[in-house]
């Protein structure tokens, strides 16, 4: 019975002395990843083996849970208040955490910071998107960009690179050969579709409200306009003139395998897209391009981003800083981009770094320099009625596709959800 | 008899604990997170609202119920039926010893062990309606002329499901009618043949008879664990095109997974409760029934 108790009371100590985590003087933080992939789970292991190396002191535990749950693993466990020191926020989950009261205020520390003087304008106000507080440190930005097959668009006799939405639309249904099965455009029919149809759409609407995307500049529901609704018409007959019936059922992979495999020479995608599509194809046959504009004259072009975050109740919020600064250093983040694919977030990095600014990424160069033709524009993360959205937009879109509803039906039911 | 009775509450008391910590407090955790407004978005407000989570979810839009109940209905009863019946041919097939039976089994019964996700991503790309294998292989021989949509078009996206379904839990009822039909004394057939029975007469009077629990309880067993499995239509559609493929659990993960929405994903579950309870009563006192007839 004694040797129990005593065996006991060992494993208890032992549970203590971990999850209060400062054995023997050490501090061991917990850091949470939620765009979990393989390739970038070991990149980021590097960093934090480098981290430790200057910090011996300090031990960093990554988890690291499947992209599919991680956002609502994360959201779990942050309201059960579990040990957490370092978490990556998602422009679509900062609101929430916001509104539980769940993460810190780094505006002093921000502010203390030298590097962070360095961050992009567009990093900063990412930042602050909650409330205009700096709750995170953004780390990558996705922005859309068009991926073009060179090599079959010279074969079909197509040199000059569409500049307008309209342009580009032509040139789908001049490529298009459904008999050969070569169609031309990359259609995206789930998983966040309305990033893709929302940007065709909404740039040929004059007045966009860069803070809400779906508001014109006088609070009209800009999906309902006169002009969003004809260019809807006209996503339709690109759907059916230029792309696979299968192009309904669309996501990420089937997208990136259409473009590789030259079934649809125009994709629109981010930049983490570019290392996948080097590996398999190579600079030779395809190259980006900014994205064309509308009849507004600009593309409305939304901007993703991850960022690092400190749970508000977490023990070791220093040292955490401490990691995040070194993470998000102009060096680190280069270098992490460089591998990864997405846009850094320091100014000095574009100055100094060719690479952010020649091949492919001069496209999004483009796009962030030219205020004329670019519009950045925000997303309503805040709304309640957000959640829910991305569903409810792809089954009215799934529908329309399939011509079991009309489009003034389908911009009906979006007013409608949006009232 | 006291001592007895303390002796005997002391034996259940740790599975009750158990039960209870495990089972039934989530279970009414559940039930009290359908009656409230719990949306992970904000939990500044978590107030008691009726049966509005029940009104949203059945009223709902964009996702008509009334379809996603008949796609459930479709999904459980089209798969349960040839996983059944072709679950039972095999077993009837591998009964019988032949050379090098124990490797076949194994790779017949492996589809068993893979993950749902992981079929549902397999099975994606082999219904891809543009580089999809199927098509390719159909074209080929000449079947049809251009590719068919398997999972965006409406019209083959819940047959395309459902197949896949089909080929995932055949080898559940392969392995167990499997060992039920090896349970089957060799006597019976013997008096049955000499008694005159051809084939039919004695797989209908002597072999169905003697698995019929087994039937009874795997099926029953099957029922329910296709009702909550949500996992190949995520893979492969997700609940699309159009809701054609949403069932009631795709519709709950969706509330938990993209919505945020606990109040309404546990007033789905316990629609799905509440459905699965009823079957079981009527499916049960149904079978006992028949099963004192033969």
């Amino acid at each position: 019975m004694k040797r129990i108790v005593l065996v006991v009371m060992v494993v208890l100590a032992a549970t203590l002395a971990i999850s209060c985590g400062a054995s023997n003087g050490k501090v061991q933080l917990t850091f949470l990843e939620v765009l979990t992939s393989p390739e970038r789970t070991a990149m980021i292991n590097g960093i934090i083996a480098d981290y430790e190396k200057l910090h011996p002191n300090v031990t960093i535990n990554l988890i690291s849970p499947p992209y599919e749950s991680a956002d609502n693993k994360l959201t779990m466990m942050l309201n059960n208040d579990e040990k957490l020191d370092i978490i990556e926020v998602r422009d679509y989950t900062l609101r929430q955490f916001v509104n539980n009261k769940k993460l810190e205020n780094l505006e002093k520390r921000l502010a203390a910071w030298s590097e962070g003087k360095d961050l992009l304008p567009i990093a900063l106000a990412s930042a602050r998107t909650a409330d205009n507080i700096a709750y995170i440190i953004p780390q990558f930005f996705y922005i859309k960009a068009l991926f073009v097959r060179t090599d079959i668009l010279a074969a079909k006799g197509i040199t000059v690179m569409p500049k307008t939405f309209d342009e580009l639309i032509a040139d789908c249904k001049k490529v298009t050969n459904k008999k050969k099965g070569q169609f031309g455009f990359d259609w995206r029919g789930k998983s966040s579709e309305f990033k893709f149809s929302d940007l065709i759409q909404l740039s040929d609407v004059p007045n966009i409200d860069p803070n809400n995307i779906y508001k014109t500049a006088d609070g009209a529901f800009s999906l309902a306009t006169p002009e969003a609704q004809a260019a809807l018409v006209k996503y339709v007959n690109l759907f059916k003139d230029s792309v696979p019936s299968d192009g309904i059922n669309w996501g990420f992979n089937e997208q990136v395998n259409a473009f590789i495999s030259g079934v649809t020479p125009f994709l629109i995608q981010d930049p983490d897209t570019v290392s996948l599509v080097d590996k398999q194809l190579g600079r030779d046959k395809y190259t980006v391009i900014p994205l064309p504009v509308g009849k507004s004259g600009k593309a409305v072009v939304d901007y993703g981003f991850a960022s690092l975050g400190i749970p508000s109740y977490s023990k070791h919020k220093d040292a955490a800083w401490d990691f995040i600064k070194f993470f998000s250093s102009a060096k680190e983040n280069a270098a992490f981009c460089k591998q990864y694919g997405p846009l850094p977030v320091h100014a000095s990095t574009y100055a100094d770094d060719p690479f952010f600014s020649t091949g492919v990424y001069q496209a999004w160069r483009t796009e962030m320099s030219d205020q004329d033709h670019y519009l950045f524009v925000k997303y309503p993360l805040g709304s309640e009625k957000w959640p829910a959205w991305p569903q409810t937009h792809e089954q009215t879109m799934q529908s329309l596709l399939l011509g079991k509803i009309s489009p003034t039906e389908a911009t009906a039911k979006f007013a409608d959800y949006w009232k | 008899m006291v001592r007895h009775d303390r002796l005997l509450l002391k034996y259940i008391l740790p599975v009750l604990a158990l039960l209870v910590a495990l089972v039934y407090f989530p279970l009414v955790k559940g039930l009290i997170t359908a009656f409230r407004h719990y949306n992970l978005f904000d939990l500044r407000d978590t107030s008691f609202i009726g049966f509005d989570n029940f009104k949203a979810a059945i009223g709902d839009k964009t996702f008509s119920f009334a379809q996603i109940f008949l796609n459930t209905m479709i999904w459980i009863f089209a798969s349960l039926l040839f996983q059944f019946v072709l679950g039972f041919a095999l077993a009837l097939l591998l009964r019988k010893p032949f050379k090098g039976r124990g490797l076949y089994s194994g790779l017949v019964f492996y589809t068993w062990a893979l993950s749902g996700f992981a079929i549902g991503l397999l099975w994606s790309w082999i219904f891809n309606g543009q580089f999809g294998l199927a098509n390719d292989i159909l074209m080929r021989l000449g079947i049809i002329d251009s590719p068919i949509g398997f999972l965006s078009d409406p019209r083959y996206a819940m047959v395309s499901v459902v197949v896949v379904n089909v080929w995932y839990g055949i080898p559940f009822f392969g392995i167990m009618l499997l060992a039920a039909l090896q349970s089957v004394p060799n006597e019976l057939y013997e008096a049955a043949t000499i008694d005159g029975a051809g084939r039919v007469t004695r797989f209908f009077k002597v072999t169905v008879p003697f698995v019929a629990p087994v039937i009874v309880s795997t099926t029953l067993l099957r029922m329910m664990w296709i009702m909550n499995f949500p996992e190949i239509i995520f893979g492969m559609t997700n609940g699309g095109p159009a809701n054609a493929t949403n069932i009631l659990a795709t519709q709950m993960l969706y509330k938990i997974y993209k919505e945020y929405d606990y109040g309404q994903a546990s007033a789905i579950s316990f629609m799905i409760m509440a459905i699965l309870f009823a079957y079981s009563l009527l499916y049960l006192s149904a079978t006992s029934r028949k099963e004192r007839d033969f």
